[in-house]
């Protein structure tokens, strides 16, 4: 899931102070050295705030705020100058906390548990990274997307990606394209997928991330397309589920500043961005009907 | 919550493979010096899972079938070391969890393993002679609707007495906590929890041995039953053996595996929901600080 926004100014001003603070308060902060983990463990986190989550173009709210705590911890376990270049592994968490219909409004919603609890969706994953020569890359993730208000049944889903970093070719006209198929596992009628259709669906999606870098920030224009594989955009018809193979089409403008340089507490950015999504004929109907999706995010990140 | 579990072997064998792989087994690391330290800014990132044949939640029974796992992850934030009334100032943030197998889990009427996820935050300051205060915030929730969720403040005061007793540190502490919104005990009041403890331990070897003693009271409608509340919760003695995987710590950090047992007398109302006495759990563990 990537990030996309809108965001109320106090919590913004909130996260923002913290991350200053954080930066620049304590004496001894300035005097650390330049880099705070020469190790083989990198810690990144980050908290988004949304004003609608869309779930590869499927809505999984129609009101209140979206916040997206989440963390990663990679594991680099091989780096060398054969044909295979890196080996990573990652394990890290992403989770979703509604205020509205799906969230903390359940109770009046009456959508999931109906019990007002925030916590939407948790989702845990692992990934193996095979990096190789020419700046590509193939991962192989697991992912179980679950939730724990009961909004949604357990999903589960192995995904393989397939990458070209570009950059050190093209410099500033990189794209960075990829290429990501997923399947869906373990499902039954209604349940373990992400349409809550009747099979379980693959996914496919392609897309790229041009972008500039700059001293004081940078900004990237992710730009992507979802299709069904199979049965991933299933929408029940009168004469029984109907596979549309358009899910989506996503492009973003996404602002990154870095807060300061890298200090003994990492290195920490603040976000923001748009995203445009136009919507396919089965995610138009979860959509209630609008077939068009502006999300406005801003959110805090760290890298350690 | 003390490590204390019975796994598959083959779970067991599969986790140390994995760690000895990460430690040793690539070529890249082996080549290269180890750094004494790997991380010498101020984030810390402790971890580990944990499997053990019962859980009991200060007392309170929460499963006894199948096998429980602990998966959990904590960041410690070190804002401010040195001289003064303060001699460390620190933010920790943390997740834990609990995997059933049995009945509170994919047995149980829910059929989802992940009974509970904790969420916690604490602020905590160091003085001198190692004694320190902690205030921590936790919100236990249920994934799996076994309980309501629970949101609690407490305060820990703790003393490290290993500077000034060496072998014969005990290094104990007490805890008060206080149920803000939700109960553990499902009772009918909002609950004040006291919890008095201490941890000595040895080195033997190259391992560590820890016997956690703790006993949990109610000062307030934490133990409610039928008779009302009661004042004992439960007392707890436990030993624990802790193997490093290596002597030094690593470019992926210091690992160790741990097990032990821990036997746990609980008090009247306690007694009645387990519907014994007493429980000895097992558990083993792999662990990590980085």
């Amino acid at each position: 899931m990537f990030v996309t926004y809108g965001v109320r100014r106090s919590a913004l001003a909130v996260v923002a102070a913290v991350g200053l603070v954080a930066l620049t308060s304590a004496p001894a902060f300035a005097q650390e050295a330049k880099d705070p983990n020469p190790g083989a463990l990198t810690l990144t986190g980050s908290v988004d705030f949304l004003n609608q989550y869309m779930f590869r173009g499927i809505r999984q709210n129609s009101s209140g705020i979206a916040a997206w705590p989440a963390m990663d911890l990679g594991i680099s376990a091989y780096s060398g100058d054969g044909g295979l270049k890196s080996v990573s592994i990652n394990f890290g968490t992403w989770n979703s906390l509604h205020t509205g219909d799906t969230g903390a409004d359940s109770t009046e919603s009456g959508l999931g548990c109906a019990c007002g609890k925030l916590w939407y969706e948790s989702d845990f994953y692992t990934s193996l990274g095979l990096g190789f020569g020419g700046g590509t890359s193939l991962t192989t993730t697991y992912t179980a997307y679950t939730s724990p208000n009961n909004g949604f049944s357990t999903v589960k889903e192995i995904m393989f990606k397939l990458a070209v970093d570009d950059s050190s070719k093209l410099g500033k006209a990189a794209v960075k394209p990829y290429i990501a198929i997923a399947r869906e596992f373990d499902t039954s009628p209604g349940f373990g997928q992400a349409d809550g259709g009747e099979n379980a669906g693959t996914y496919v999606e392609i897309g790229f991330a041009p972008g500039y870098s700059a001293s004081k920030a940078s900004i990237a224009f992710p730009i992507k397309i979802g299709l069904s594989g199979s049965n991933y955009y299933e929408l029940a018809t009168p004469t029984g589920f109907e596979d549309n193979k358009f899910g989506y089409f996503s492009i973003a403008g996404i602002v990154t500043v870095p807060l300061g340089g890298t200090s003994s507490f990492g290195s920490w950015n603040i976000h923001g961005g748009v995203e445009y999504q136009k919507l396919g004929t089965t995610t138009e109907f979860f959509n209630g009907g609008e077939s068009n999706q502006v999300i406005g995010s801003f959110g805090i990140g760290f890298s350690y | 919550m003390p490590p204390s579990g019975r796994t598959p072997r083959c779970v067991v064998l599969a986790l140390v493979s994995a760690v000895w792989f990460g430690l040793g087994a690539s070529p890249a690391w082996s080549q290269d010096p180890a750094p004494t330290d790997p991380n010498p800014g101020n984030l810390t990132l402790t971890g580990g899972i944990d499997f053990l044949n019962a859980y009991l939640f200060r007392g309170i029974p929460q499963d006894d079938t199948g096998v429980v796992m602990w998966p959990y992850g904590d960041l410690g934030i070190a804002l401010h070391s040195g001289g003064g009334p303060f001699k460390t100032i620190g933010v920790n943030v943390g997740l834990w969890n609990s995997l059933h197998t049995g009945q509170a889990g994919s047995d149980g009427p829910s059929h989802k393993l992940w009974y509970e996820s904790d969420f916690y935050a604490t602020f905590g300051l160091g003085f001198g002679k190692g004694t320190n205060f902690g205030v921590t915030y936790t919100a236990y929730t249920s994934p799996n609707a076994g309980f309501n969720t629970v949101r609690e403040v407490s305060f820990k005061f703790a003393l490290d007495d290993s500077g000034a007793l060496g072998g014969l540190a005990s290094k104990p502490y007490v805890i008060v906590a206080r149920e803000l919104d939700g109960q553990a005990d499902g009772g009918a009041e909002e609950g004040t929890y006291l919890e008095l403890g201490a941890s000595p331990g040895v080195p033997v070897g190259w391992f560590t041995v820890n016997v956690p003693l703790r006993a949990g009271f109610s000062l307030g409608d934490y133990y409610e039953g039928v008779a009302g509340d009661e004042r004992f919760g439960f007392f707890s003695v436990a030993g624990i053996v802790t193997v490093p995987l290596s002597r030094m710590p690593t470019r992926v950090g210091s690992w160790n595996i741990h097990g032990g047992v821990e036997y746990v007398r609980l008090g009247d109302r306690n007694a009645e929901v387990l519907g014994d006495t007493s429980k000895v759990i097992g558990s083993i563990g792999i662990g990590l600080s980085y």
